[in-house]
C-alpha cells in the first residue's frame, strides 16, 4: 500500500490560526510527549523554539500591519510551526545511519531504531527543527504522524485545528487551495502575502504555509538552501590545501643528497 | 539553554568533539609529515618518521574511543556503518577513520619491527622499510582526509559561524599539519633524541604551515563576515586573539626562527614553539565548535 501513497502534505494557511495552541496539545497527547516548562518570550507565546518535547508550536507576533491601508496599526500575526519536511533535507542527507528518510508519501522521519545520537542533522537543519533527546540519546522531531498516516487518518494536529488553518491532504489540490488564497489575500491589501514552501524553497515543503507578510517575519529564513551544497567546493579546497602543504613537506623533508649535513 | 534564534539548534557538540577535532588532526597531521618524510627523505628522517606514525597510532584508538563516548551508546557506533554517503561528511568521516586507523596500524607495525626478528611475516629488513614507506605514501591521503574532514563537515551545517566560509577544511588541514609536526618535535625532545639537522627541517616546514594556516585564517575571516563575531569581538575574542593568533601562531614563528639546532640532545627552547602550536591547535577547535550556536 505504502508504495502507491501519493505526496501527502501539511498546509497552513497561517491568517486564519486564532492562536488557540490545539495543535500542540493534539501533537503531545499523540506522540506522548512529556511536560516542558514554559519559556517566558515576551509575549503571548509559551515558547520560541522547537525541542525533542515539542515537535509543533505557534509563534505569536506582533508586527505593523502590513496593509497600507492599515498604516500604523499593530498586526497579531500567529503561525503554527512544524517540521517544514523539506524535499532536499539537510538532516536526511547529514544523516550518517540512514534513520532519517524519506516515507512513501513523501515526507521526511527518523527511525528511532536506527538512530545513533551524532546529532548532525541537528546541525544541518535549516530551520531548528530537530532535537536532541539527552534521555534516549537520539533526536527528535515532527513524524508527520507515520503512525497515522498509512492508516488513512490526517495528522493530529490537522484534525484537531479548529479553524482548518492547518490542513492535510494531497500535495497538488493543497498547494492550488494555497496559491488561490494568496492571490486572495493581495486583493485584500497584503501586497506581501506570499506561499512558502513551493519548489523554489529546498525543492518543496511538505509542510508549506500561506503567510501575511515575509518570510522573516515569521522567523523562517527568506532563502533557506541544502547545507550539503558546500561539501564539493569545501572539499576541493581542502585538496588544494593537502596539496600545499604536502609540497612543503617534501621541499622541508627531501633527501638532498650526500653532501648534505647529519 | 544552547538557542539563541529560532532557526538554529544546538547539537551539543561539546568536548569530545573538540579533543576529538583536535586529536584526529595531529593524528592526520603527524601521519602525513612522517610519511612524506619517510619517502622523500634521507636515513636522518627516518626516526622522525618513526616518532610520527608511533603517535598516530595510540590518537586513532583515542579518535574511536572520543567518538564512542559522544555518542553514549557504544553500540551505536555501528549503526555509523550501516552506509556509506558521499554528501554526508559524518558518513564519510566514519569509514575515513576507520580506513586511516588501518594505515596507522600498519605503519607503526613496520616502524616497531624495523629490524631484528618480526613475528608472523618474515619479511627482510629492506622490505619492511619498502612497504613501510610505500603503505605510508599511500595512508598520506587517508591522513589529509582525516585531518580536514571535520572543517568540511561543519562547512556543511546551517550554523553561520562554521558555513558561511568555504576554508575551514583547508584552514584545519594547515592547522593539522602544524600540530601534528609540533608533536613529532615535542616526543623527539621528551625522548632526548638527537635528530641532527632534521630540527631544522622540522622548523622550517612548521613556519610554512604557520603561515600558511594565518593566510587561510585570516581568508576565513573575510568570508565570514558578520558571522565570525563571536570569535573576533564577542564571547571568544579574548581566547581566540591571545590563544590562537599571540600564542599559537605568531610566537612560535618567532621563536622558530631564532632557534637553530644541529646536534646533540634538544634543548627546551626546540620544544617551546611546539608546545605554543598544540595550544593554539587547541584553541582554534575549541572556539570554533564552542561558538557556532551562539552566533549573534
Amino acid at each position: 500500500m505504502a508504495a502507491t501513497m501519493t505526496q501527502k502534505v501539511m498546509y497552513t494557511d497561517t491568517t486564519i490560526c486564532t492562536g488557540c495552541r490545539a495543535c500542540m496539545v493534539a501533537c503531545k497527547q499523540w506522540n506522548q510527549l512529556p511536560y516542558e516548562e514554559p519559556e517566558w518570550t515576551g509575549g503571548y507565546g509559551n515558547r520560541s523554539h522547537f525541542s525533542d518535547k515539542a515537535w509543533r508550536f505557534v509563534r505569536f507576533i506582533e508586527v505593523d500591519d502590513p496593509r497600507p491601508s492599515h498604516k500604523g496599526e499593530v498586526q497579531w500575526l500567529m503561525m503554527s510551526d512544524v517540521c517544514k519536511h523539506c524535499q532536499q533535507a539537510g538532516c536526511l542527507e547529514a544523516c550518517p545511519t540512514g534513520a532519517i528518510h524519506r516515507t512513501a508519501w513523501g515526507t521526511v522521519d527518523i527511525d528511532q531504531g536506527i538512530c545513533n545520537g551524532c546529532r548532525d542533522c541537528v546541525a544541518s537543519c535549516p530551520f531548528g527543527v530537530i532535537a536532541f533527546n539527552a534521555d534516549t540519546g537520539r533526536v527528535n522531531k515532527c513524524t508527520f504522524c507515520s503512525d497515522r498516516v498509512p492508516a488513512g487518518m490526517p495528522t493530529a494536529c490537522a484534525k484537531t485545528c479548529p479553524t482548518s488553518s492547518i490542513r492535510f491532504g494531497d500535495k497538488e489540490p493543497m498547494l492550488e487551495m494555497a496559491r488561490a488564497r494568496v492571490k486572495e489575500l493581495k486583493a485584500q491589501g497584503f501586497e506581501r502575502a506570499n506561499l512558502y514552501g513551493d519548489s523554489d524553497i529546498l525543492g518543496g515543503l511538505n509542510a508549506f504555509y500561506v503567510l501575511a507578510d515575509s518570510p522573516s517575519v515569521y522567523g523562517l529564513p527568506e532563502r533557506p538552501e541544502l547545507p550539503q551544497r558546500n561539501v564539493n567546493l569545501d572539499s576541493a579546497l581542502a585538496i588544494a590545501s593537502s596539496v600545499v602543504i604536502g609540497l612543503a613537506a617534501l621541499v622541508s623533508f627531501r633527501d638532498q643528497g650526500a653532501g648534505r649535513q647529519g | 539553554m544552547g538557542v539563541v534564534t529560532a532557526n538554529i539548534q544546538d547539537p551539543h557538540w561539546g568536548m569530545y568533539i573538540v579533543w576529538y577535532f583536535f586529536l584526529g588532526g595531529i593524528a592526520g597531521g603527524a601521519y602525513f609529515t612522517a610519511a612524506i618524510a619517510d619517502y622523500f627523505g634521507g636515513p636522518r628522517e627516518r626516526q622522525m618518521a618513526k616518532i610520527g606514525y608511533y603517535i598516530a597510532w595510540p590518537l586513532t584508538v583515542i579518535c574511536g574511543i572520543l567518538l564512542i563516548l559522544d555518542l553514549g551508546t557504544p553500540s551505536r557506533f555501528l549503526n555509523m556503518l550501516r552506509e556509506f554517503k558521499w554528501q554526508s561528511p559524518m558518513s564519510v568521516g566514519a569509514w575515513g577513520l576507520a580506513v586511516f586507523g588501518a594505515f596507522a596500524t600498519v605503519s607503526a607495525v613496520l616502524a616497531y619491527f624495523e629490524r631484528g626478528p618480526m613475528p608472523v611475516l618474515s619479511l627482510s629488513e629492506a622490505d619492511r622499510l619498502r612497504y613501510r614507506r610505500l603503505v605510508g605514501l599511500v595512508g598520506t591521503l587517508a591522513g589529509f582526509f582525516l585531518a580536514s574532514y571535520t572543517g568540511v563537515l561543519l562547512g556543511s551545517t546551517a550554523i553561520p559561524m562554521w558555513t558561511e566560509s568555504r576554508l575551514m577544511g583547508a584552514l584545519f588541514l594547515a592547522s593539522a599539519a602544524s600540530t601534528g609536526v609540533a608533536s613529532i618535535a615535542l616526543v623527539a625532545w621528551l625522548r632526548g633524541l638527537d635528530l641532527g639537522e632534521t630540527w631544522n627541517r622540522i622548523h622550517r616546514f612548521d613556519r610554512f604551515a604557520i603561515v600558511w594556516e594565518a593566510v587561510l585564517l585570516a581568508a576565513l575571516l573575510v568570508m565570514l563576515g558578520g558571522a565570525a563575531e563571536p570569535i573576533v569581538s564577542g564571547r571568544y575574542a579574548l581566547l581566540f586573539w591571545v590563544g590562537l593568533v599571540a600564542i599559537g601562531l605568531v610566537a612560535p614563528f618567532v621563536l622558530q626562527l631564532r632557534t637553530g639546532h644541529h646536534s646533540g640532545r634538544p634543548t627546551f627552547a626546540l620544544a617551546l614553539p611546539a608546545l605554543l602550536v598544540l595550544v593554539g591547535g587547541f584553541v582554534l577547535r575549541y572556539v570554533v565548535i564552542m561558538s557556532g550556536p551562539y552566533h549573534g
